[in-house]
């Protein structure tokens, strides 16, 4: 067996007991003494090591790297930025592929390609060949550096031991890469992987070292994993394997390139990369890609066939080759297809559903594959697969597992259903009955038993409370102002002269509370409020020229969702239909405010400035809904002027619209142009929004203020719900009685919430020396993942949060945080003392996991009398008038 | 497990144990599933099938491959354990209680090796 190669790792896999085979030429582990089936199921529940570095590994270097590189690989390269890595084919110039691969760019100027060790020596000769005419060499330095994947839950946890707790990649997303010391060695990490799983890393490092990580790895509990486990976890991730789902096809000839999912991402057609090998028959299969995709069958030919997940429900295991069948018309009975891979998989039950879902110990196994069929066949088809000569129902489905709820892939089983219905009496009378009396217990459970700390949320006053259930909340009122009127409002309905005086009356008292020239009341939310800045400033762009598509906005520069940004200013949120594509990278073109490297919830000011001198971005979006600190206005205000950087800066105050002031921020004075915010959470005001603006006539930005006016009427409403319109009057009242009392009052109880929950030993997230926060927020870490069990079990006991995932963590799902203002409790009274005893309660709960509901259903009982309100008695009397004249 | 005396053993790794002069439980031997890896699926040959000494009688599953199973007796097949449709990893767990299927009325067999002929036939192989 002498003449197979063996990686730097052979002797490790001897060591273990490994079961040895020959793979494309390497002497390599099929699987260790406990079986692929423990394998699988270890990587997906803890974490597995395997030895990739069989692989071939090339250096391409010189001053042609990336012409030659746009010119071999499918990819866009100049779309990889420094610390990236991209999936991309190499096309061979009939449609199919030479090889899949991945481009790794660590630092700049060198571009690193990792190839399938069975395909080196062709794709080698390959590439070899097309360098003709480059100024480009290609070093194969296999066998200088060793790789080590490390897949699964406990991967980062166990490489951030190696790292001495410093930050693999310099972000958190898939195809991120990192340089740095592990215990006291050089490596490479990239966030990428073969399994599936959302958490997972591939170790690059000296051949010298290799063996010293693996050994560690043991040692700190993951486990090694062979080929046998390698290839039933990238079949459950639906993940193509060159022989099976690319190269040569069983029907003849080879699978094209787009027959496979994962081609349209890497895949690029762009004007900059230019042409590239193969070009011309993937633009054809592209085009019958979105044609089927669209279930147009006009130009099947160029793709008759594509890869797709399917699951066997009868008894019995799939195997590459088997025929498949359906049942329509135009298959006249014979295969459709068959399937290039399957197994049986196990996988780990689990109970409960949602957030609730627990992962048990029990096993299932299930029968699944993926296979080569007719593009006619869609996701939920019923197929039939010959298996050893008898014929097997199968279903296609879309994935056989999710990787959306990190830090576990998810399986997924067909036929899965959640939620049920929920019981009502059978008359509609007996419905109605039983809503109002659930909606009164929902109201006194929420207003008089819980202490709510959601920091979006608040409780407006009785007076604000009557009057958006009064008369106009179910009228109409749309109104425009008319040129030829001098700008005045032109009402389309009748009976609005009093909902008339209201909307000017609270223009007037939020220009004043806002510190600005002009406000727009007619938007019903914040996110409404930012969609109508975002389509407004669309608008002024493209206005002296209308003749063609808009073009939309671009760069824009917003705080990451991952840092606190709000979902308004994502690109998959509100700004999805405003915000342009680059069409050098191909990707959106957003920028994100970085943080500091030691407070992820604050912007670093100077990285900013070198991102606003490198992108001048058009438009600039302060403004966060995990909100610990001032946003930087002033400061980059000031910058943006010195530099002559045009630009339009907008703060989206949200949570902190009633902290406007002396003890917060006063945005226009520092220089904001735009300011958006939610009417409910800090201000006292019902579900509203609200754009204040500082453009005067003389300004040429005073068209964008016309443009938002009409992109709020009528370019957001036609109804702008005049309750609750009605109740922000009333709310600004008290907001400009009340504002520097309850505004003091909030800074102070926040921070001496914090300090009391760090006091009675939770962590803390922020700043001590500070007082750990500036808003009405504060955030406490309870644990990797542990966010939603805790914000249960603290509902379960009468106190309300937010679970929230901190910037370190993948997604809600491993959250693990809780995110709480003290707002609403302020404007219930509570003070330090009340606080602190809060503090301590949690502390028992979330510590101890005691029972507290009792003690919070007391505490609270003695809280229910709002302030910052106008509750003397001249108020109340007018108040209960006012609630019996009306009959509300 | 290993090699347990009570039994006969097959070349095929198969072995038998046998109940009467002409009825038999078939399994397979500790080597055999070790071999095979983890086993996912058992094919199990259908009561009143008639089985030949030497030929395939029916298939085990790994995850990776499909393995026969040689009858190393003729008869007819009076059992078969269901379990192993829900459990296939008894195979590998217990081979020597996890019987396969129960063969009566036998009116031939391959050549039986008792265990040390089979454990020496196994050191053989490699």
């Amino acid at each position: 067996m002498s003449s197979l190669k063996r990686t730097v790792l052979y002797q490790a896999h001897v060591d273990a007991g490994a079961t040895l085979v020959d793979f494309g030429g390497w002497e390599m582990p099929i699987q260790y003494p406990d079986g692929i089936v423990a394998e699988h199921l270890y990587c997906r529940s803890r974490c597995g090591i395997f030895d990739v570095s069989h692989m071939g590994r090339i250096d391409v270097k010189g001053s042609d790297q990336v012409a030659f590189l746009q010119h071999v690989l499918s990819s866009n390269v100049l779309a990889l930025d420094v610390n990236q890595a991209q999936y991309c084919i190499i096309p061979d110039t009939a449609g199919g592929a030479v090889d899949d691969a991945y481009l790794y760019r660590f630092v700049e100027g060198q571009y690193f390609l990792v190839i399938n060790a069975g395909n080196i020596d062709k794709d080698l000769a390959h590439l070899e060949k097309a360098a003709a005419g480059f100024d480009v060499t290609l070093e194969n330095v296999s066998d200088r550096y060793a790789a080590i994947a490390v897949q699964g839950p406990e991967a980062k946890k166990l490489l951030m031991i190696l790292s001495g707790g410093k930050t693999l990649t310099t972000e958190n997303v898939k195809n991120a890469l990192g340089t740095l010391t592990m215990e006291g060695r050089p490596v490479r990490i990239a966030k990428t992987g073969y399994t599936g799983e959302p958490i997972g890393y591939e170790l690059y490092c000296d051949s010298a070292d290799a063996r010293y990580f693996w050994d560690r790895l043991l040692a700190l509990g993951a486990r090694p994993m062979g080929l046998g486990a390698r290839d039933t976890l990238r079949m459950e991730a639906s993940l193509p394997l060159y022989g099976h789902e690319m190269g040569e096809c069983e029907l003849g000839g080879e699978i094209p390139v787009y027959a496979v999912p994962l081609a349209k991402f890497a895949v690029s057609f762009s004007e900059e990369k230019g042409d590239f090998i193969g070009r011309e028959p993937l633009k054809k299969q592209f085009e019958a890609f979105k044609k089927i995709m669209n279930r147009d069958y006009s130009s099947l030919s160029e793709l008759p066939y594509r890869i797709q997940p399917i699951y066997l429900e009868g008894r019995g295991v799939l195997r590459k080759g088997f025929p498949v069948y359906c049942r329509d018309a135009w298959s006249e009975g014979k295969p459709i297809g068959y399937v290039t891979s399957g197994t049986m998989i196990p996988y780990y039950e689990t109970t409960g559903e949602g957030l609730q879902t627990v992962i048990t110990e029990n096993t299932g196994k299930r029968s699944i594959g993926l296979a080569y069929m007719d593009s006619r066949v869609c996701e939920n088809y019923n197929i039939e697969i010959d298996v050893r000569g008898k014929r097997l129902p199968a279903l296609v489905v879309g994935y056989h597992i999710r990787q959306d709820a990190a830090p576990y892939a998810r399986p997924i089983l067909p036929n899965v259903t959640v939620g049920r219905a929920l019981p009502t009496p059978d008359s509609y009378a007996g419905k109605a009955a039983e809503l109002l009396k659930k909606a009164q217990e929902n109201h006194l459970w929420r207003q008089t038993q819980c202490i709510n700390l959601i920091p979006s949320e608040n409780t407006p006053s009785r007076a604000v409370r009557l009057l958006c259930g009064s008369d106009p909340a179910f009228r109409y009122a749309e109104h425009k102002k008319q040129k030829a009127f001098y700008d005045a409002e032109i009402f389309y309905y009748q009976g609005t002269r009093f909902i008339g005086e209201v909307e000017q009356l609270l223009a007037e008292e939020m220009k004043k509370y806002l510190g600005c020239t002009q406000v727009e009341t007619r938007v019903t939310s914040g996110q409404m409020s930012n969609t109508a800045v975002f389509s407004a400033l669309m608008d002024f762009k493209n206005r002296v020229d209308r003749k063609r598509t808009p073009q939309r906005l671009g760069w824009v520069m917003n705080n990451h969702i991952v840092r606190g940004g709000h979902l308004s200013a994502q690109p998959m949120g509100a700004l999805h239909d405003y915000i342009a594509v680059d069409p050098v990278t191909e990707k959106q073109m957003v920028v994100n405010f970085p943080v500091c490297a030691d407070n992820p919830y604050r912007i670093d000011v100077e990285a900013t400035k070198k991102l606003l001198t490198q992108y001048k971005p058009e438009f600039i979006i302060f403004g966060k809904s995990m909100v610990l600190h001032k946003e930087p206005v002033a400061e980059i205000r000031r910058f943006v002027d010195e530099q002559g950087i045009s630009t339009t800066i907008m703060y989206d105050m949200a949570h902190v619209l009633g902290l406007v002031g002396d003890h917060f921020q006063k945005p226009f004075e520092e220089g904001a142009e735009i300011v958006t915010g939610s009417t409910h959470k800090t201000f006292f005001g019902p579900q509203r929004g609200v754009i204040g603006v500082n453009y005067r006539e003389e300004d040429l930005k005073w068209g964008l203020w016309e443009a938002i006016q009409t992109r709020a009427f009528p370019g957001s409403v036609s109804n702008h719900h005049l309750g609750t319109l009605l109740g922000q009057l009333m709310a600004a009242y008290e907001m400009n009685a009340f504002k520097d009392e309850y505004q003091k009052a909030i800074i102070e109880n926040a921070k001496s919430f914090a300090r009391s929950l760090a006091a009675e030993g939770l962590d803390v997230a922020g700043d001590p020396a500070i007082g750990y926060t500036e808003t009405h927020q504060v955030i406490v870490k309870v644990g990797y993942a542990r966010g939603p069990e805790i914000a249960d079990r603290l509902e379960e006991n009468g106190i309300i949060c937010n679970y929230q995932a901190t910037p370190e963590e993948e997604g809600f799902t491993a959250s693990g945080a809780l995110r709480m203002g003290v707002s609403e409790m302020t404007r219930f009274g509570f003070g330090k003392e009340e606080f602190a005893r809060l503090a301590r309660l949690m502390a028992e709960c979330i510590l101890h996991g005691e029972n507290i509901k009792e003690e919070v259903a007391r505490f609270r009982a003695d809280y229910t009398e709002m302030h910052y309100c106008f509750g003397e008695a001249e108020l109340d009397d007018a108040l209960n008038t006012f609630a019996q004249a009306t009959g509300i | 497990m290993g090699f347990p005396t009570e039994l006969k053993y097959s070349r095929d790794h198969e072995w038998v144990k046998m109940l009467d002069d002409t009825t038999a439980l078939i399994g397979i031997t500790d080597y055999a599933q070790s071999k095979l890896g983890d086993l996912v699926f058992v094919n199990l040959p259908s009561v009143g099938d008639t089985v030949e000494a030497g030929e395939v009688a029916c298939d085990v599953e790994s995850v990776k491959a499909v393995s026969d199973i040689i009858s190393p007796v003729t008869g007819k097949i009076a059992e078969v354990n269901e379990a192993l449709n829900d459990a296939p990893e008894l195979l590998n767990n217990e081979p020597y209680e996890a019987w396969i299927m129960k063969v009566e009325e036998i009116a031939d067999s391959e050549e039986l090796l008792d265990a040390a002929k089979y454990e020496a036939f196994t050191q053989e192989e490699g």
